[in-house]
């Protein structure tokens, strides 16, 4: 038996496969139906400073395989999620990540200070800060694709944790290795990417967009090339771990990440097409290491032969 | 949220691209009740994604039922669907129709492929009295779907084309020839928004309470993705039709902004 085991910012998760934040809600919703010890990490929504509605509807699409979404950041806000949301996650045998999204630098200081003051027996494994969201107007992809904003980001965010504190890139960008360079350097444990890819549908019989915001994010496996491709150029980057996604669905799809050079994985819309696929994957892709030999998150790394 | 593997029992076409599929249902997952629906998933590739919410229209035993119109690349593959085949289906999901308060005539209105939980609504509230009013719309004759109807439901049917029943939309059929002030209604609908808006503006002109069934498209049906909220009137600006809905008072709906 081999333990695929990430680590990042010194701590260990229990194996590669995360689902990822806004896709699995708190995971209250799918407790009392499934095991979620299976999972090595679970990503929460975005929570924010304040209570967010969300934006106006509909809020998802579906695309050739693909999922277009503009849910706004609809959350609880930092208050109820401490109070209605921390105290499942002590319980849950997973580790719990909280994805934290902002509309500048310091609030995002500001909310993890919150969480990880009111959270003294750390049901918080980490932090994973969304700098990459693409359908708000404030943070999200209008920080994250500025490389010295997320240097400063991931700097104040610093000052206000231990946990490990991952920083989630979008792929809405010239060259994401500036931006996961920028993370690096202002102390980021790891990165993640990618976020959902800026998209738009637009209905011709009602000429408008499907979206009142007219674009949104899409996500599914439309973009999974689009993901490892990312993977592959910033984990030859930065020397802090990577945490691939996009459009992942079966465990080939996760290997194609972790040959990328990714050392851990997240599942987000295959989730709604199978909540127990994560827990599934986890154990195929440590089959899949025995029969290839791998012993170790690196070992499949090396396995993938060079290009050209 | 049970999630299993069902089976084909029958899959047969009850109006012009309406058809009625029948199916396993374990034992060990909650008996599906009217208002309550499941997903499906349809394929294992990538298209059609997502799976796809029906309303039950009947449970009973070890079987339960939906209604489903085929007009789009996933129902035109459940339409394949032989006896046997098997489902991949996740439910029940969402809350139930209420029960009508005692005394009161419940009156159900379906529109198109809403027929399906207002039947299934139907014949779980004939087992007594007051017994239910069943009004069911379609375009024409060829869409009213030929199912299993309760005896002592009083069925009256509406077409838009007049080829049977009442000629004129299933709301016009309810204000014309049922009055419902004269005595304690309550409207239960399911079928298109214009539908259930008209019968919430009926309903609410004449204040009696009607509870409506929404649609709005889906991504985890559980309450995680925040994709399937409606406007709400009122302090909650929004619900997610999954958890919160699908079933709806009709006056929390905020029939403005659909």
């Amino acid at each position: 038996m081999i333990a695929l085991r990430p680590v990042i910012g010194g701590r260990e998760l229990a194996n590669v496969v995360g689902v990822a934040s806004g896709t699995f809600g708190y995971g209250s919703e799918y407790e009392r139906h499934l095991d979620l010890s299976g999972i090595g990490a679970l990503y929460t929504k975005a929570v924010t400073m304040h209570p967010r509605p969300g934006n106006d509807v509909p809020r998802i699409v579906e695309t050739p395989a693909g999922l277009l979404n503009s849910i706004g950041l609809a959350n609880v806000g930092r208050e109820r999620f401490v109070v209605e949301k921390l105290p499942g996650f002590a319980s849950m045998p997973c580790a719990v990540i909280a994805n934290v999204a902002a509309d500048f630098p310091e609030e995002y200081a500001e909310v993890v200070a919150y969480l990880d003051a009111n959270d003294p027996t750390g049901a918080l494994w980490g932090y994973e800060i969304n700098v990459s969201c693409p359908n708000v107007k404030a943070g999200g992809v209008a920080l994250g694709s500025n490389a010295s904003e997320v240097e400063r980001t991931t700097r104040l965010v610093r000052t206000a944790t231990d946990r490990p504190l991952i920083v989630k890139l979008t792929p809405n960008v010239t060259d994401i290795t500036q931006i996961a360079r920028a993370a690096e350097a202002g102390g980021a444990d790891a990165v993640s990417c990618i976020n959902t890819v800026v998209g738009m549908v637009i209905d011709t019989a009602r000429r408008r967009p499907v979206l009142p915001a007219g674009t949104g994010g899409l996500s599914g496996p439309a973009i999974l090339p689009i993901g490892v491709a990312a993977v592959y150029r910033v984990s030859r980057a930065v020397s802090i771990p990577v945490i691939g996604m996009g459009g992942i669905m079966t465990t080939d799809d996760a290997i194609q990440y972790l040959m990328a050079g990714a050392s851990a994985i997240q599942v987000g819309t295959a989730n709604f097409v199978d909540p127990r696929i994560a827990t599934r994957m986890a154990a195929e892709i440590e089959r899949f290491a025995i029969d290839a030999g791998v012993d170790s998150i690196e070992g499949f790394h090396s396995l993938l032969e060079p290009s050209g | 949220m049970p999630l299993f593997t069902a089976r084909v029992l029958a899959n047969q076409e009850v109006a012009h691209d309406y058809y009625q599929l029948d199916f396993s249902w374990i034992s060990d997952a909650p008996r599906p009740v009217p208002g309550q629906f499941l997903t499906v998933r349809v394929g294992s590739s990538g298209v059609p994604l997502l799976r796809r919410p029906f309303a039950f229209s009947d449970a009973a035993g070890e079987r339960a039922s939906m209604i489903y119109w085929r007009r789009g690349d996933a129902t035109r593959a459940i339409a394949g669907y032989q006896p046997g085949d098997a489902i991949d289906v996740m439910g029940p999901l969402g809350v139930a129709f209420p029960e009508p308060t005692d005394g009161a005539v419940p009156v159900l209105i379906a529109g198109g492929v809403g027929v399906g939980p207002i039947l299934f609504l139907a014949n779980a509230l004939a087992a007594r009295a007051p017994y239910p009013i069943l009004l069911i719309g379609a375009r024409s004759a060829q869409g009213l779907p030929r199912v299993r109807v309760d005896g002592r439901v009083q069925l009256r049917t509406a077409t838009d084309d007049g080829s049977a029943g009442y000629a004129g939309t299933v709301i016009d059929l309810l204000d014309r020839t049922l009055d419902i002030t004269a005595g304690d209604v309550e409207l239960y609908l399911c079928g298109p928004n214009p539908m259930l808006r008209a019968g919430h503006d009926l309903a609410a002109r004449h204040g009696i309470p009607a509870w409506v069934s929404m649609e709005q498209t889906m991504g985890c049906a559980v309450g995680a993705c925040m994709g399937c909220a409606i406007h709400l009137t009122g302090v909650e600006r929004y619900a997610r039709v999954c958890t919160e809905g699908p079933v709806f008072r009709s006056t929390d709906v905020d029939w403005e902004r659909l």
